[in-house]
């Protein structure tokens, strides 16, 4: 009898077992269906989605899409899942390197990714992209032309262009005296322990070299070995490497200075205007970042869609609203000049977010470095462990 | 056939064994295979694995440069030595933290009334009900320069008017050590208790007989006889320390390397996955080592199993 007992409770120990992992492992689409038309869709905060415009034919019922971290409004995710009826899995990294790995070492099922530009040339040199159908991005027309048509990937064969922006310095200017004003200052004792710096090698190691007065892309071996032993004594200075939230550990006052990208810049500075952005003298770090079509993408058909709808005018302004980096979507600015002044404002007063042109004129874009790749990870690794 | 088998008992245990086997096979020997083969290839400038036969992984995780007539001044480079060197100190005194924490603790526990062990053992596992990285995450609101440690030591120094400087706690090797020390606690915890409150209590009794007092009676019976659980306790806290890198990424600002943080970043960062399938296996040799010359001298420690 106890022996049944115990049975029995195996049996349904295995069964529960079994349920759990099927439903975790499974994809129901949550999303309401849609209902073509109709009422308005509303998403939890509030925001009434947009029509898509045009809308596209789709089969699928998921999109698996592989992305930044803390890099999309939560009101343009959920309008997509409720104007297509789309469940739209968003899974997260925090480096380019880092999705550049998953992504190579296979197995993976997504249908898009987002690299920044220089890893572009890379992925499509290993054969991890598929062509984009042009046809079938009709919105790719809101993009403004300066974006498009760049030397990472010629013609947008395989990338669309998300947001872009800058890596510079953000100081506290209520507890540093002297603001530094050159990725040179940096070096400054009084720094010590008092930075934190995102975990990017390429622009940090690139601001290193901008120092010494090499090029960010150089691929010279023995400009690398001096950009080592000078990071070197920068790492002593900072405190920590974040790349998921470095404004956290600015706003918490951990750290009083930090080398982020603009949008982290942004969102401290509307926390506590003592925060300041400042463009090197040196030039900062230029960057764009791109969705692009993986080659197994299972669900090219949702791609496309989430890819329209992204770029309208009336979905991607929410990217001016949450997520403050420079915007390539003339057709989002426009809309959100005329139905969102203060959004539209904030954006184009902020010199954080919308740059003046001596800036970009200065700047350093960082490109695919092929073989000298390998001397970029060694420093990286190497010079963060020494200490 | 069913009948043979019923007479059969090695083919029982065979049959019985064959699952977990499958599981260690598939998940276990395959992986480690594999890693063993990717250990000796070179890494392409894409990040890819060109398999071949090279020690070169090896040779440089033990500080010696491959490309030395390259012009440098020193071949020998210790870097990964000292990372490993660290995390077997830092392992170290992990262990003897949570054991010199645990065994009051423990000692208390296994002294209670019975009817409120099994709430205390209770509160010792709760807070594993919370994710790992949540917990480490929690420590650092503690002890961020205005979090809550500084907090309360600010306010307590303003009640005395004594000046006060927040202390720079997280971001430290300390900060490692004190979420190390926290994570593997409750794992020394049990297979003490365990151990404690198997010890007859007429022990006690025969030790108050012959005269012993508390110290001596602790010294001469209590500590030899709990001893399997600090033994079992041990194993289950060095090994995973030796290996974790959530806690030095997050408390540490990916400023404390170990090598379970190389590891991830050869994979991760530096596209390079023969080194870091190298830096593996090192680290699990290292362990085994260390493993095999305590158990020797110490046993197994049977409440490995109970815990």
């Amino acid at each position: 009898m106890k022996r049944k007992n115990i049975m029995k409770w195996l049996g349904i120990l295995m069964a529960a077992s079994l349920v759990l992992t099927a439903c975790g492992g499974g994809a129901e689409p949550t999303a309401p269906e849609t209902t073509g038309g109709g009422e308005a869709k509303v998403t939890s905060s509030g925001f009434t989605c947009p029509e898509p415009s045009p809308r596209m034919e789709v089969t699928s019922t998921e999109l698996n899409i592989f992305v930044w971290t803390e890099y999309f409004p939560q009101d343009m995710l959920d309008c997509f899942e409720l104007v297509y009826g789309i469940k739209l899995n968003r899974d997260e990294y925090s480096s380019n390197e880092e999705m550049y790995a998953k992504l190579s070492a296979g197995g993976t099922a997504y249908d898009l990714a987002q690299p920044t530009d220089y890893i572009v040339p890379l992925m499509i040199r290993q054969g991890l992209l598929h062509e984009l159908d042009h046809a079938q991005l009709p919105n790719l027309k809101n993009i403004a032309s300066g974006w498009l048509n760049l030397g990472f990937d010629p013609g947008n064969k395989y990338s669309v262009p998300y947001l872009g922006g800058t890596d510079a310095i953000v100081v506290n200017t209520d507890t540093v005296e002297n603001v530094p004003q050159s990725w040179a200052d940096l070096w400054k004792p009084e720094y010590a322990g008092k930075i934190v710096s995102i975990d990017d090698s390429r622009a940090v190691i690139g601001a290193t070299l901008l120092t010494l007065g090499y090029d960010v892309n150089t691929i010279d071996p023995a400009q690398l070995e001096e950009a080592k032993a000078k990071l070197a004594e920068l790492v002593a200075n900072i405190k920590v490497f974040d790349s998921d939230s470095p404004k956290t550990a600015l706003i918490a006052g951990d750290v009083d200075l930090g080398i982020v990208w603009t949008g982290e810049a942004f969102i401290a500075n509307q926390e506590n205007p003592a925060f300041q952005y400042i463009y090197p003298t040196e030039g900062p770090i230029l960057w764009q970042d791109n969705f692009v079509m993986l080659k197994d993408a299972a669900h090219a058909d949702a791609a496309y869609a989430w890819l329209s709808y992204m770029m309208q005018g009336d979905v991607f302004w929410l990217t001016i609203r949450d997520f403050q980096y420079t915007n390539p979507n003339a057709a989002a600015l426009e809309y959100a000049k005329t139905n969102q002044p203060e959004v539209y404002s904030a954006y184009a007063d902020s010199p954080i977010t919308n740059p003046p042109a001596d800036v970009i004129a200065n700047g350093h874009g960082i490109q695919d470095v092929g073989e000298a790749t390998v001397l970029y990870d060694d420093i990286w690794v190497e010079v963060k462990g020494g200490n | 056939m069913l009948k043979r088998l019923r007479e059969n008992k090695s083919a029982q245990g065979t049959l019985l064994a064959s699952p977990t086997l499958l599981w260690m096979i598939g998940l276990l020997i395959i992986p480690l295979i594999l890693t063993l083969i990717v250990s000796f290839g070179k890494r392409s400038p894409d990040g890819d694995v060109i398999y071949s036969f090279s020690l070169d992984n090896y040779i440089r995780l033990f500080g010696y440069s491959t490309d030395c007539d390259a012009g440098q001044t020193s071949c020998f480079d210790p870097l990964y030595l000292q990372i490993l060197w660290r995390s077997l100190t830092l392992a170290f005194n992990s262990t003897v933290w949570v054991i010199l924490l645990a065994y009051p603790l423990a000692y208390f526990i296994a002294r209670a009334h019975p009817k409120r062990r099994n709430t205390f053992l209770f509160m010792v596992l709760i807070p594993l009900w919370t994710n790992f990285v949540i917990r480490v995450y929690a420590w650092m609101m503690l002890l961020r320069t205005q979090g809550v440690i500084n907090l309360i030591l600010g306010w307590i120094a303003g009640l005395f008017n004594l000046p006060f400087t927040p202390l720079e706690m997280l971001y430290t090797p300390g900060a490692v050590l004190v979420g190390m020390v926290y994570e593997f606690l409750p794992f020394m915890i049990l297979p003490i208790y365990t151990s404690l409150e198997k010890i007859d209590n007429s022990l006690y009794e025969a030790a108050a007989d012959l005269g012993a007092n508390g110290i001596k009676t602790f010294l001469r019976v209590t500590l030899p006889l709990s001893m399997p659980g600090v033994v079992a306790g041990t194993i289950l806290v060095f090994i995973p320390v030796m290996g974790t890198f959530i806690v030095s990424d997050i408390l540490g600002g990916r400023q404390v390397i170990l090598v379970g943080n190389l590891i991830q970043r050869q994979f991760l960062d530096a596209r390079d996955p023969t080194f870091g399938s190298a830096a593996s296996l090192i680290l699990m040799v290292m362990t085994l080592i260390v493993t095999y010359f305590y158990t020797r001298k110490f046993g197994f420690g049977e409440e490995i199993v109970v815990a």
